[in-house]
């Protein structure tokens, strides 16, 4: 970008002396932020220079300043007609033509630039999503953490997401998995009833469809309805041996129904296909605690401070030991605990 | 065997009816404002004011609410509808208002009513009314005629803010009853807020500064001294909506137990020497399993595992499921709600008044709840959840609970609930408010186990015995009229007796004297003097 700036400044320094002479003066007024006397003066510049290719660049970018996206495409555009291979023009005039809302046009402009972020952009407003995503994800790598990059992945991928089950909707309304889809949309909304009846549904002409049975337990679960939670992720875990979400689930409904025993056997079990989640460390903790075993449930629970520590599950689980450790007399360690419970409870500052 | 002798889980434990001359309506008057005293109300007493020996019933109104309200704020309580009202039970089981003619029927205008606490403060023999609300609370002399008289000024009651459920007890053991209020918040309509996104809602209880609940010392002259800060109650704000009393430690000495909204629970053990530490958190009786604060409502301080030791049990909103925490002794306790198998049936529901009593006199004390949720809108911020709910009525099985039918199978937004022997059948009935509606009186079907109904009569203790430990068969009741939420239970003792015909007896009373009954016949209201000397 700058390269091709100076290239730009060498070439208006061949222009008439009264065309540079209002282009020094386009300069200085858009370097005090002066843009309307700055579009006057590159206006001028352009009519006494018309072949002047920096001009109608300088044009565009002081209309741009000027938060006039519309009137800058015009010049950028002439100025593109005159030097189809300005990086700055095809910069200036994607930036522009987005801005107003034509981000198909503005894609082959913002295509050639390094920076990849405004052409997924572009590309998701334009609906071309599988592009738009691979762009975003170019883009973030370059930008690792940028919020808006962040942000736009995130809304792209959603938009695909959501255009492949409407399509799947629009397509095979029937199918097993256009009810899966429905589904897992009224669960979003937290419409439990209708999204019992579509993976009711989906499992009813596809008995055995992957996840189904461990989405449908949710929907028990977030309705409070641990005996039928318990039901699906038993089936999944059955159909899914292998799968650890399914073991950690079916153990989490067996321990709201207080059958510790079991629920210990599943979360053990979770843990040991996909060791060291905090998650299952905690309940596997509370489990072993529940059961009269506080040797296991402060093992668990010192892993999971060995992985995290500063969490809400952390918190819980200092909590946990400093329960255990008061029911053992050690009032020392149980202080600590709970000092430590409290700490992560009321970080400083943050009293209620 | 057990459902030959009791209730059986295919038929419901209770019928509801609908006693003629019992008209009460809880005005709660909600409004656009969305007032948080609105869903809060109201509290029930069940209480012989006439000593006929038959239960009466007193109802607390909550007011009429402007929108918005002015200032000074107006409840327009002087309006009948808004009174409270006693219900004198007649001998065919039908009532009789007699709030006008007992004296009852001015509650201040500036009152927004709230709950009631139920004890003989004066030792007359004669049950006393203790009237909570936003505003001034009102205490009731009950003259013995069949007329209260407010004794409120001179005996130095009134509190001010927002006082919810209270309860009389005898904390320093002289005798005398001495009285606990609990309050909510620092709130008033002026500084009242809105919350919620797209729907009003209620606001939750961090919105407003936490306050202090109120202990008074009774004097023993009518006059009552506020010990709040000398006794360390004042020590702790709080937002204090039930309170129950028991002796956890055994120490001789009644502890308190303050269910918090949205904080930790307290728990006030008394030291004997006239004050109380708060000792919730290492006793571990003040936060979930998980360490998470709780939405605390109402509370029962009772033992639920027959191990002779005082549990509590804590009704909360949805997603935090009724706590429940086992008093291992030695002063510690565990939560112990996902054993007990409350945890499933309390993971969805709201819950207020709450009583463990013996419905089906196996000798297990069985747990009721009067539910519904806070928000009269919450099916629209969660369909999941619900406003009206039925209430929940879980039979114990030695130690487990387990939901049966109670036969309200309306849901309601209910709120206060007491428990008592309203037909003197020897089965536990209760009586339930429910927000804008009747309350629900729900009457034990009744079966064939034996029962025992205590009274207490102190002599050197407080007359009606409040704070004493009594012992039938195993099981262990801690003598006291409060408990659940806003509201105050029958005093008498009611214990199941399952298939024995005969009942030993042992009484520890707050003076220290310990008695012993053997051979008692089942099936009898009893009443227990405690004897004069040790």
């Amino acid at each position: 970008m700058i390269r091709a700036l100076f290239i730009l400044y060498l070439a208006w320094q061949a222009a008439s002396p009264q065309a540079a002479e209002h282009m020094q003066a386009g300069l200085a007024a858009e370097k005090d932020r002066r843009f309307e006397v700055a579009i006057k003066e590159f206006d001028q510049a352009t009519k006494l220079e018309p072949s002047l290719v920096d001009g109608f660049i300088r044009l565009g970018q002081a209309y741009m300043e000027n938060a006039d996206y519309g009137a800058a495409i015009a010049p950028l555009k002439h100025a593109l007609e005159m030097s189809p291979d300005s990086l700055p023009a095809h910069q200036l005039l994607g930036y522009s033509l987005l801005s107003q809302g034509y981000a198909s046009e503005a894609i082959p402009h913002l295509a050639l630039l390094p920076d990849k972020t405004t052409l997924g952009i572009a590309q998701m407003q334009a609906g071309q999503l599988a592009e738009a995503v691979t762009n975003l994800r170019a883009a973030l790598a370059a930008h690792p953490n940028d919020p808006d990059v962040l942000y736009y992945l995130g809304r792209a991928s959603g938009l695909l997401a959501k255009q492949s089950i409407d399509t799947l909707l629009a397509s095979y309304p029937d199918s097993a998995r256009a009810h899966q889809a429905m589904a897992e949309n009224y669960f979003v909304l937290r419409r439990m009833p209708d999204a019992e009846k579509e993976y009711r549904e989906a499992l009813k002409l596809r008995p055995g469809l992957p996840e189904a049975h461990l989405a449908l337990g949710e929907v028990y679960a977030g309705a409070f309805q641990w005996p039928k939670a318990e039901e699906q992720f038993r089936i999944q875990a059955k159909l899914q041996p292998g799968n650890a979400e399914a073991a950690y689930r079916l153990g989490q409904a067996l321990l709201e129904q207080g059958k510790v025993r079991e629920a210990r056997a599943e979360l053990t079990r979770a843990d040991r296909l996909m060791p060291d989640m905090p998650e299952t460390l905690y309940s596997l903790g509370k489990a072993a605690s529940l059961d009269g075993d506080p040797s296991a449930a402060e093992k668990a629970w010192t892993k999971l401070l060995s992985i995290e520590k500063q969490t809400s599950l952390a918190a819980q689980a200092h909590f946990g030991l400093a329960g255990i450790y008061r029911k053992q007399g050690k009032a020392a360690e149980a202080k600590q605990e709970m000092q430590a419970f409290e700490s992560l409870q009321n970080p400083a500052g943050a009293h209620k | 065997m057990l459902l030959l002798l009791g209730a059986s889980a295919t038929h419901p434990v209770f019928d509801v009816v609908s006693p003629h001359g019992l008209n009460f309506i809880l005005q709660n008057s909600p409004t656009p404002q969305k007032y948080l005293i609105e869903t809060m109300p109201g509290g029930v007493g069940l209480l012989d004011y006439n000593n006929d020996g038959r239960l009466d019933i007193f109802f607390v109104n909550g007011g009429h609410v402007s929108s918005p309200m002015g200032i000074p704020e107006n409840f327009s309580r002087h309006d009948p509808r808004y009174w409270n009202r006693l219900y004198r039970q007649n001998k065919d089981g039908s009532f009789t208002d007699v709030t006008e003619q007992a004296g009852l029927s001015k509650a201040g205008d500036g009152n927004y009513g709230m709950g009631v606490a139920v004890g003989d403060y004066d030792n007359d023999g004669y049950p006393d009314l203790y009237v909570t609300n936003y505003g001034k609370n009102i205490l009731y002399h009950n003259n013995g005629d069949g007329t209260f008289t407010d004794v409120t000024a001179k005996a130095g009651v009134a509190a001010g803010g927002w006082s919810v459920s209270a309860g009389f007890f005898d904390y320093d053991n002289d005798g005398k009853l001495d009285l606990f209020v609990t309050r909510y918040m620092e709130w008033d309509t002026k500084h009242s807020k809105i919350c919620g996104g797209n729907y009003h809602t209620y606001c939750p209880p961090e919105e407003f500064p936490a306050t202090t609940s109120i202990l008074y010392h009774n004097n023993g002259d009518g006059t009552f001294t506020d010990v709040s800060k000398s006794s360390g109650i004042a020590a702790k704000k709080g937002r204090g909506l039930g309170v129950a009393f028991a002796d956890y430690d055994g120490d001789g000495f009644t502890d308190v137990f303050v269910a918090n909204d949205g904080m930790q629970q307290y728990l006030f053990h008394n030291n004997g020497d006239g004050t109380f530490s708060e000792v919730g958190l290492e006793a571990g009786a003040a936060l979930s399993q998980d360490g998470r604060r709780l939405s605390g409502m109402g509370v029962v301080f009772q033992d639920y595992d027959n191990d002779g030791r005082p549990d509590v049990i804590v009704t909360e909103l949805p997603r935090e499921i009724y706590g429940v925490y086992h008093n291992d002794g030695a002063g510690s306790f565990s939560y112990r709600s996902l054993e007990t198998g409350l945890g499933l049936l309390s993971s969805g529901s709201s819950g207020w008044g709450v009583g463990l009593e013996d419905f089906d006199n196996d000798g297990w004390k069985d747990l009721f709840v009067a539910q519904g949720h806070v928000l009269d809108n919450v099916e629209q911020i969660d369909p999941s959840l619900h406003y009206l709910e039925p209430p929940l009525l879980a039979m114990n099985h030695e130690g487990r609970f387990e939901k049966v039918d109670s036969g309200d199978t309306m849901p309601w937004a209910a709120r206060g609930a007491a428990f008592g022997d309203l037909n003197n059948d020897g089965w536990q009935d209760v009586v339930m408010t429910t927000l804008g509606g009747h309350p629900q009186v729900l009457l034990n079907r009744g079966g064939k186990a034996h029962w025992l109904v205590i009274t207490l009569r102190g002599t050197r203790s407080n007359r009606d015995g409040f704070g004493a430990r009594v012992q039938v068969n195993g099981q262990t009741r801690f003598a006291t009229s409060a408990g659940s939420y806003l509201s105050a239970n029958d005093k008498r003792l009611h214990f199941g007796l399952g298939t024995a015909e005969k009942a030993k007896v042992e009484i520890s009373w707050p003076s220290g004297i310990h008695q012993v009954l053997n051979e008692v016949h089942a099936d009898q209201f009893l009443e227990v003097r405690e004897p004069e000397k040790p």
